[in-house]
């Protein structure tokens, strides 16, 4: 008899935690007892917004150093609100904000690059027939 | 001129698909890697939770306890890419002669438009075998580079393949460990 409402509860914290990592990443000040899950919505979230930066330059066009530039500061600004204003986590428990901020950066740069240069390439250039 | 880029991003797709399958065939899924990369991480994991709790300690005890910890998981590390290294050089024999051969097709090509100038020690690389001065010419290997880097690192990380956290902190502060960290 008294399994039952254990395991409800144990149901009940199960589906919790199922639902919550799409939506704890889009609510504010969640909570985070899982230090790696937090870290992944970093991760993925760098990694698409480099993407979506890179088709935008791509569109624009930005180019040269501005474009580069503009990409770190808007990168790491924009995760940087995200976990100190926006779900407020505690960055010394992740090793402080310089390691929040290396979380999958050079592979959403490496992202970046790739759409900036084939969008670039496909919209603004056209190649000289001499070849 | 997009055919060819996106041609390129469709070889590093493939060719990262190829890779982590060999890797999946020839180490992930053998039972001495699945045994020491849980070994590494739990093992990480508990080092980690050790240090922070007694990290300042001067109980000569929990030091030696911690030591005693870290070579063990320096020993399990050494074994893990050990088992790894064999795969990975029969791997890279096979992509270096599958680079060879991609960039003989497209040797001399500009592949695309870079809208930056890189740096000059990338030069050598944005630029290479390709004819005439214009530095924002865009050569296949550049940009198959990064194309492998950032679509390797993701589907390592959706497969699951990536190493862990934790392991892979522990093991970057047992190579270069922080100064005063064994006073």
């Amino acid at each position: 008899m008294s399994t039952k409402p254990k395991l409800a509860e144990k149901n009940g914290t199960i589906k919790a935690k199922e639902l919550s990592v799409w939506t704890r990443a889009i609510t504010a000040n969640s909570e985070w007892p899982d230090k790696d899950e937090f870290l992944d919505v970093i991760y993925w979230s760098r990694q698409v917004l480099g993407i979506i930066l890179g088709i935008i330059w791509g569109i624009f066009p930005l180019k040269g150093f501005l474009g580069l530039a503009l990409f770190f500061i808007i990168n790491a600004g924009i995760l940087y609100f995200y976990f100190s204003n926006f779900q407020c986590v505690d960055e010394e428990e992740y090793g402080g904000p310089w390691e929040l901020t290396k979380e999958g950066f050079m592979t959403s740069f490496a992202g970046f690059l790739v759409t900036w240069i084939i969008i670039y390439t496909g919209l603004h250039y056209e190649p000289d027939d001499t070849l | 001129m997009w055919a060819d880029t996106l041609l390129i991003v469709f070889i590093s797709i493939c060719t990262a698909l190829l890779g982590e399958g060999l890797t999946w065939l020839m180490v992930y899924r053998t039972e001495r890697y699945q045994k020491l990369k849980t070994e590494v991480e739990k093992q990480s994991k508990k080092l980690e939770k050790r240090k922070e709790t007694h990290g300042d300690t001067l109980d000569k005890q929990q030091k030696k306890k911690i030591e005693r910890e870290e070579d063990r998981l320096k020993h399990n590390n050494r074994d893990l890419s050990f088992v790894k290294m064999k795969s990975m050089f029969a791997i890279g024999f096979a992509f270096t002669a599958l680079l060879g051969m991609f960039n003989s097709i497209f040797d001399g090509r500009v592949v695309a438009r870079l809208p930056f100038q890189p740096l000059t020690w990338i030069q050598g690389l944005s630029h290479r075998n390709l004819p005439g001065e214009d530095y924002y010419d865009c050569s296949f290997i550049f940009l198959y580079i990064l194309c492998t880097m950032s679509i390797r690192q993701n589907i390592q990380k959706v497969l699951g393949f990536a190493p862990s956290r934790a392991a892979s902190k522990q093991s970057n502060s047992l190579f270069g460990p922080a100064p005063g960290q064994f006073k």
